[in-house]
């Protein structure tokens, strides 16, 4: 097979030529690998041609014009007080959004709700996945295939869609699920209405749309793992348990760091959508995290000052979080070769 | 030349050996049983409430006794359902469609020319993944409403026509074409643009069409850009229209599920006829 589009192999089958799961980790985790040096082809250093920047150049604008000048001027903007409207002027008011926003409750709070979304998340991105997979891992044929088909389904239904289904599921007075509690004698529960239920049940929203498809992911990894070692393992009398400790955990690290990074970079951001649609942030300020509380700020209360400080503020975060996912990564992931 | 997929590797006799029985292999089904009631039922569910008549709406039986199509006829003359599904389709086709033509681009200038800023531009194209759009969504709405894109389709569509994870898509995926056939179409002298044109993108059939899935599904499903920027139904995409109706009928709900349900029809048509290209493409490619 010439080596044309060798790179690009449906994940979820076995190469004929060696695991995958490198493969699959190497694809994901390439995009966030920032600073990579580009492809070293043999070539002469050619003289300076205006062609591949008049090709880059659609790109390059867009993303200037929609993401980078407006990070800059969001950055600018945190430094001043400015209501929004195109007849008032932005007023220089140095650090005191930054001040302020430290002193509020409401921003503390915001933060904590961001950090119980992301670990939250975990068991429904990582750790039941994980452990399903290797659970299920001799599934073969006809029932794998269907499986497969049906948990994938949540990861494509849009955000609002998923947020109607649960808010008519979870129902606080004619919820199929609220109604089935209630005669397993739990009495209703305010899913989205309680504030001590309200933020898990946006979580577990957010994971739904996870779960099956991280599954799919750990289950092509640990698929693709070499036969070999288990049985060498098992030659030399290591037990079940051991095999996953010592064998697959290992080589399934790269999978295993790759969703906990989407997760902890991501996940917040995931959930804006069900805490727009289905609770405005509420009960009592339960369910809103930094990205819905940079939402209320600029386009509810229209402080566009506070919202872009709040911005810089969770900017700076995730920016160094993804620096520490990377390092660690680079750093843990055990790749077999 | 074909991907060979033919070697879906399965557990040897023996490995199946290391982990059990008969017991045990039931126990797996049940496993993959719950995962996957968890997750087609709520959509299940969506169906058939939407099927149901007014005076059976609270019903808990799993299929509707007397099937009606009233709810999807309340959603079609209460709100342009239609024009938002237009919308929302020339939407996703037209971002998507950039979206591959940008990337390509771009990958093809990091790719063919070896430029000394290329690691820059590279770094600064895959930093802009990790930038939240919530940061930069006032001087973006600014922006917007400066160029009179407030709501508009182009203005939904024009920030979305070049996205990192495109271009990164692409050009890992050309990065593996041969360089010894990009060289000799150069010397027979064929001009970039014909070797782009001629060679390079049809051979990327997969990767473009991997792109071409992910992104119209993410765009069809995009919800907080055309939150900001839309204004009136029949400008905007089935999502804000979904969100119109939930807040205005919000215990409507055999409307309410057939709205949801007409929101989520394309997207659950080209699973049903593509899916294994659907799964194979987001796994490859990741979440966004």
């Amino acid at each position: 097979m010439p080596g044309g589009l060798a790179c690009y192999r449906p994940a979820f089958e076995k190469h004929p030529d060696g695991p995958t799961m490198t493969d699959i980790q190497a694809d994901f985790a390439r995009p966030l690998t920032i600073a990579r040096a580009p492809a070293k082809i043999r070539r002469q250093r050619e003289p300076f041609t205006i062609s591949p920047w008049l090709y880059l150049t659609p790109a390059l604008v867009l993303l200037f014009v929609w993401t980078y000048i407006p990070l800059v001027e969001a950055f600018q903007l945190s430094f001043y007080q400015w209501n929004m409207l195109p007849t008032a002027t932005p007023r220089y008011v140095g650090l005191k959004n930054y001040e302020r926003l430290m002193a509020l409750p409401e921003m503390r709070n915001a933060l904590w709700n961001t950090l119980y979304y992301i670990l939250g998340l975990f068991p429904m991105s990582v750790i039941i996945p994980l452990f399903v997979a290797i659970w299920t891992q001799d599934l073969t044929g006809r029932a794998r295939m269907i499986y497969r088909g049906l948990i994938f389904v949540p990861m494509i239904v849009a955000p609002v869609v998923a947020a109607i289904l649960w808010r008519w599921l979870l129902n606080e007075d004619q919820g199929l699920i609220t109604l089935g509690l209630e005669q397993l004698g739990l009495g209703r529960i305010g899913f989205l209405t309680d504030p001590n239920y309200a933020l898990a049940t946006l979580t577990w929203i957010t994971g739904w749309k996870l779960i099956g498809f991280s599954t799919l992911l750990f289950s092509a990894a640990n698929a693709s793992i070499n036969p070999s070692y288990i049985e060498a393992a098992r030659i030399d009398g290591a037990s079940r348990w051991g095999i996953i400790r010592d064998i697959r955990l290992p080589l399934l690290s790269p999978t295993i760091l790759l969703l906990s990074m989407m997760t902890i970079l991501f996940g917040a951001q995931w959930s804006f959508a069900y805490i727009n649609v289905l609770t405005n942030g509420g009960p009592l300020k339960s369910t809103t995290n930094i990205f819905y509380l940079l939402w209320e700020y600029g386009f509810q209360t229209m402080s566009a000052g506070w919202s872009s400080a709040a911005g810089m503020i969770a900017f700076l975060g995730f920016a160094i979080l993804a620096a520490g996912c990377m390092w660690l990564t680079k750093r843990f992931a055990v790749y077999d070769n | 030349m074909t991907i060979d997929t033919s070697h879906d590797h399965q557990p040897l006799a023996s490995l199946t050996a290391e982990t059990g029985g008969k017991t045990r292999r039931i126990a797996v089904h049940v496993v993959m049983i719950v995962l996957s009631v968890l997750s087609i039922f709520p959509i299940y569910w969506m169906i058939v409430t939407s099927l149901r008549p007014e005076n059976e709406i609270f019903s808990t039986a799993m299929w509707p006794a007397n099937p009606t199509l009233d709810n999807y006829v309340f959603v079609l003359t209460r709100i342009p359902m239609l024009q938002m599904l237009f919308n929302t389709t020339v939407v996703a086709a037209t971002t998507a469609g950039l979206q591959v033509v940008t990337g390509l681009f771009a990958a093809y200038a990091l790719v063919r020319w070896k430029m000394r800023l290329s690691g820059v531009i590279h770094g600064l194209i895959a930093l802009s993944w990790l930038v939240p759009f919530q940061v930069t969504m006032i001087p973006n709405y600014v922006l917007a409403s400066k160029l009179g894109l407030l709501d508009t389709l182009t203005g939904l569509i024009l920030p979305n026509a070049s996205h990192a994870f495109a271009v990164l898509l692409l050009y890992h995926a050309m990065r593996s074409f041969p360089t010894e056939i990009l060289e000799a179409a150069r010397i027979d002298g064929a001009k970039s643009w014909k070797i782009l044109w001629q060679i390079v993108a049809p051979n990327m059939g997969a990767p473009i069409a991997s792109l071409s899935i992910i992104a119209f599904i993410s765009a069809w499903n995009e919800y907080f850009w055309p939150l900001l920027l839309s204004r009136k139904p029949e400008n905007s995409v089935v999502q804000i229209g979904l969100q119109m109706f939930m807040t205005q009928e919000g215990n409507l709900w055999g409307p309410l599920m057939a709205a949801a349900a007409l929101a989520s029809l394309p997207i659950l048509i080209i699973y049903l006829v593509l899916q294994r290209h659907v799964i194979e493409s987001f796994m490859k490619s990741g979440i966004r």
